[in-house]
């Protein structure tokens, strides 16, 4: 008897995605290649593959994708390579047992096995006093390790060494292998005009520049003869105005990667040390593609994977059909939300968790932490048992207060254990200051709103019971006395006002929530006080609507509270919007005039202005802890309402109270 | 003392120690002995592209210096003959659109000048330690205000 495989709905209207494909000898189930952006620092210190890296992985395996690229592992046994504290290590074949339950989990789950084999050259030698390059280029970020020249017998012996991690990864049950250029590494060092400056024949003109990475892609070609290798390389490296390669001489090395034969070419962008953004919240989703079309329509008979800042599975599906790549290579939005690829087989595409380019991921691995992910709060943790949504013993019939980020994380998910949920807010919509935060920010509000977005159809979905319009307070708790059995306080903050209760001219301050909520309007001219990721934003909107912002803050800098990579986003757009800033500073008084504010050096300084706005300090409404104490048997809470911090803190915090309560 | 001299590219030191002295709070930090460098890109020959070549070189050129002396920063100008005998921490590299920029700037912002610079490409920088080493030898602020602490690393 023959089965058939019936498509799912999504997978017709997303047929092009959803078609196979072969990669050499292999067929693969689809056009999704998740990209190899599991960089973790779950690892030992010796690159050692732990437990916790391996419940990852299973779940990276799950995804649905058609090909699996495994994260980058570094080649040599010094960790010259190891650009990551807890990098994985491909050096010796007492790492082979764990590369083997990789390979299995990948094979299990009915993908393409692909290996990455990552030196990070010029970001590499963390643990040691050095790194290794092409030439003794000095690094322009602050995080690297001094450089020393390759010598030619050095190159030769990092050559072997990645064939030989190869065919490690080729025994170990993977299918194909990768090298990656990818951000700078070492590979891009020896491409790049910006960090190859040899005079010898591995340096110079385009042609030598690329004999290192020719010599790789022959030597791992000749280790696996039968194995497919796909090389990562810049489309654009973003350095040219330093000195790097311009996009044409990009374009020209991956030409010599197609003539020695690679199967594959994946497009990327950017280095770390560039001076813009590549893949940042900034970046509108799709706006690189015109680098892979490029490469596409040079080498049309090489495959080419591609998916920088690309999150849409539909607009993936038309790059198929457009001959603009031959595979999404997928990487966040994946980390994000794992069910993504099935969701959208399922044509269930609003119920994804969507990746909102936080880079919060990215940016703990550069401070030597594990990654994390702000939309996911269970990425890795899959290893322990706590985090994992199960179902409850005890059915509860649980209250959350605020459907704020941290209350809707913390009602859906204690839904999902079969406790019964209702949600009290006393606005008129669910989202709470990530609602005002959407709709100030200048950079992706759309990202932002997915999110509310997502938790509204979340919580319909699962049957959360959500009453709007409705103010928790003791009086109310009365009138619901014994109905529930748990309250979930997530009341978020508010700006503390009462702070400057005894300043000359307190009454004509401005709560800055109110403004970002759309309640008030502010005149021309406006004093913003605190310079924090709230009165950012809010400055950053009105400046840009023609207002005119002085913020002032009383640290010696702006920005303090704000995720170090979007950090220089705000401080760039503070720059290019002009608004004005004065640090050290703190407000002594206010009038109808404008604002006279303290400086550090002893003095004061009066900013005419029609409005004094004021987003700092925040307070936490952890007021109905106190209220509720004894009108419930259990009382939790979470988010800004214990500590006011950001949304990271406040989705993470929901979930861990929805999978414990 | 603060001799007014004409310096080829970096005009009179006067004008860059009042500068410095009007952002002392941002040196505040800093330990004794921690140094900045700024040479011209155009008489350094460490040109994008070629810039090895010049950082190494020993021609010697000079080189705007801003070193923590005596509790204070303080401009000097000194010569430079490859990034081994200059003994700094970071070393930037301006060119003379950069330059003159800055130069104007000196009586208001100049380092917001100067990390504008940095950000459009025509002041390229270096970095001689990491940033441990900066963080203790009090950095921080410094870095900071000129955006150098947030440039590229994943974004
Ligand atoms: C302009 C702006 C910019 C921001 N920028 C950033 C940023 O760059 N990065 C970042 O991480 N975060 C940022 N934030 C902060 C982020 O939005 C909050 O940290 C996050 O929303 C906190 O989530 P929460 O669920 O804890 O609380 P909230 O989102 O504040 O939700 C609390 C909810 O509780 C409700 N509520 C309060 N009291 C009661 C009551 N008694 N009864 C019923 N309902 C009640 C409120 O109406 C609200 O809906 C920004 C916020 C704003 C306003
Ligand atoms: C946490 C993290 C780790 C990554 N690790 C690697 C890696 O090991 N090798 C590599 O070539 N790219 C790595 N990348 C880059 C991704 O593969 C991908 O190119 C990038 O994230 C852009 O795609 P996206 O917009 O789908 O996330 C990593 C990215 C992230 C976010
Ligand atoms: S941390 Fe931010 S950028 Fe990274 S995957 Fe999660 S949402 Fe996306």
């Amino acid at each position: 008897m023959t089965t058939i495989a019936v498509a799912r709905p999504g997978e017709s209207k997303l047929k092009d995605l959803f078609k196979p494909g072969t990669v050499g000898k292999y067929t693969v189930k689809n056009r999704i290649k998740y990209g190899a952006c599991c960089v973790s620092n779950y690892n030992g210190r010796d690159g050692t593959i732990t437990p916790r890296e391996l419940a990852r992985v299973r779940v990276i395996a799950g995804t649905g994708c058609g090909m699996i690229t495994n994260q980058g592992a570094y080649p040599d046994p010094w960790g010259e390579g190891k650009a990551y504290f807890r990098q994985v290590a491909i050096h010796d074949d007492k790492f082979l047992p764990q590369f083997e339950m990789i390979a299995r989990y990948i094979h299990d789950a009915g993908a393409m096995a692909m290996q990455q084999i990552l030196h990070a050259g010029r970001y590499g030698g963390i643990d040691l006093g050095y790194c290794i390059q092409p030439s003794v280029v000095p690094q322009t970020l602050p995080h690297f390790r001094p450089p020393r020249e390759m010598t030619k017998e050095q190159i030769a012996v990092t050559v072997k060494q990645h064939a030989d991690a190869a065919k490690r990864a080729i025994r170990a049950g993977f299918d194909a292998t990768e090298i990656t250029s990818f951000m700078g590494y070492l590979l891009a060092n020896f491409n790049s005009r910006f960090t190859n400056q040899r005079t010898d024949e591995y340096g110079g003109s385009v042609q030598n520049r690329g004999r290192f990475m020719r010599e790789l892609i022959d030597a791992i070609k000749q280790a696996t003869p039968d194995n497919p290798l796909s090389v990562r390389l810049n489309g654009a490296e973003l350095m040219d105005r330093w000195g790097g390669n311009t996009q044409d001489e990009s374009f020209e090395l991956m030409q010599q990667a197609v003539d020695c034969g690679v199967d594959m070419i994946s497009v990327t962008v950017g280095w770390q040390e560039a001076p813009e953004s590549s893949f940042g919240r900034d970046v509108a989703p799709g706006y690189w593609n015109f680098l892979s079309e490029k490469a596409k329509k040079m080498f049309p008979n090489v495959l080419v994977a591609f998916g920088n800042r690309l999150p849409d599975p539909a607009m993936a599906d038309q790059c198929v059909r457009d001959n603009i790549f031959d595979y999404w290579e997928v990487c966040r939005p994946l980390l994000a939300d794992p069910e993504m690829i099935h969701k959208a087989a399922e044509d269930r595409m609003e119920e994804v968790r969507p990746c909102i380019g936080s880079l919060n991921c990215l940016s703990r691995l550069f401070r030597d932490l594990p990654y994390t992910c702000t939309m996911n709060p269970m990425l890795g943790h899959e290893v322990e048992p706590e985090y994992h949504v199960t179902e409850a013993t005890e059915k509860k019939r649980v209250m959350v207060i605020g459907a704020g980020p941290a209350g809707m994380e913390a009602a859906i998910t204690a839904r999902k254990r079969g406790h019964s949920v209702t949600v009290f807010d006393k606005a008129d919509k669910i989202g709470g200051n990530l609602a005002a935060y959407a709709a100030n920010d200048l950079a992706r509000p759309a990202d932002l709103q997915s999110v509310i977005d997502y938790y509204g159809v979340m919580a319909k979905k699962l049957g959360v019971e959500v009453r709007l319009n409705t103010e928790a307070n003791a009086k109310f708790m009365r009138s619901v006395l014994h109905e529930y059995d748990a309250c979930i306080v997530a009341a978020g903050a508010r700006t503390d006002l009462e702070s400057f209760k005894y300043m000359p001219g307190s009454e004509l301050l401005i709560d800055a929530l109110e403004v970002a909520h759309g309640m008030k309007t502010v005149g021309k001219r406006v004093v913003m006080i605190g310079g924090g990721m709230i009165g950012l934003t809010i400055s950053e909107f009105l400046q840009k609507a023609g207002h005119e912002v002085t913020v002032v803050e009383k640290e010696k800098r702006v920005g303090g509270d704000i995720m170090p990579t979007f950090k220089w986003r705000h401080t760039a757009w503070v720059d290019e919007l002009g608004i004005k800033t004065v640090c050290s500073a703190q407000l002594v008084k206010v009038t109808a005039e404008g604002a006279t504010v303290a400086t550090a050096k002893g003095g004061e300084q009066f900013i005419p202005c029609e409005n004094v706005i004021v987003s700092s300090p925040r307070r936490a409404n952890h007021d109905l802890f106190y209220e509720f104490q004894w009108m419930i048997d259990e009382l939790h809470g979470g988010g800004d309402a214990t500590v006011p911090r950001g949304l990271d803190a406040a989705i993470q915090e929901g979930y861990k109270l929805g999978v414990r309560i | 003392m603060n001799a007014i001299v004409e310096f080829g590219g970096f005009g009179e030191m006067a004008d860059w120690q009042a500068m410095l002295d009007r952002n002392r709070e941002l040196f505040a930090a800093m330990d004794e002995g921690s140094r900045i460098g700024i040479v011209s890109r155009e008489a350094s020959g460490i040109l994008p592209g070629k810039h090895l070549e010049g950082v190494q070189r020993a021609a010697e050129v000079d080189m705007l210096a801003w070193q923590v002396q005596g509790g204070g920063m303080q401009a000097v100008v000194e010569r430079f003959s490859g990034m081994a005998m200059a003994k700094v921490d970071l070393l930037l590299v301006a060119d003379a659109e950069a330059l003159a920029a800055a130069r104007a700037d000196l009586a208001g912002e100049a380092l917001t000048t100067i990390k504008k610079s940095i950000r459009r490409g025509n002041i390229m920088f270096f970095v001689f330690r990491n940033k441990a080493q900066l963080q203790d030898a009090g950095y921080e602020d410094f870095l900071e205000s000129l955006g150098l602490a947030f440039l590229g690393a994943c974004r």
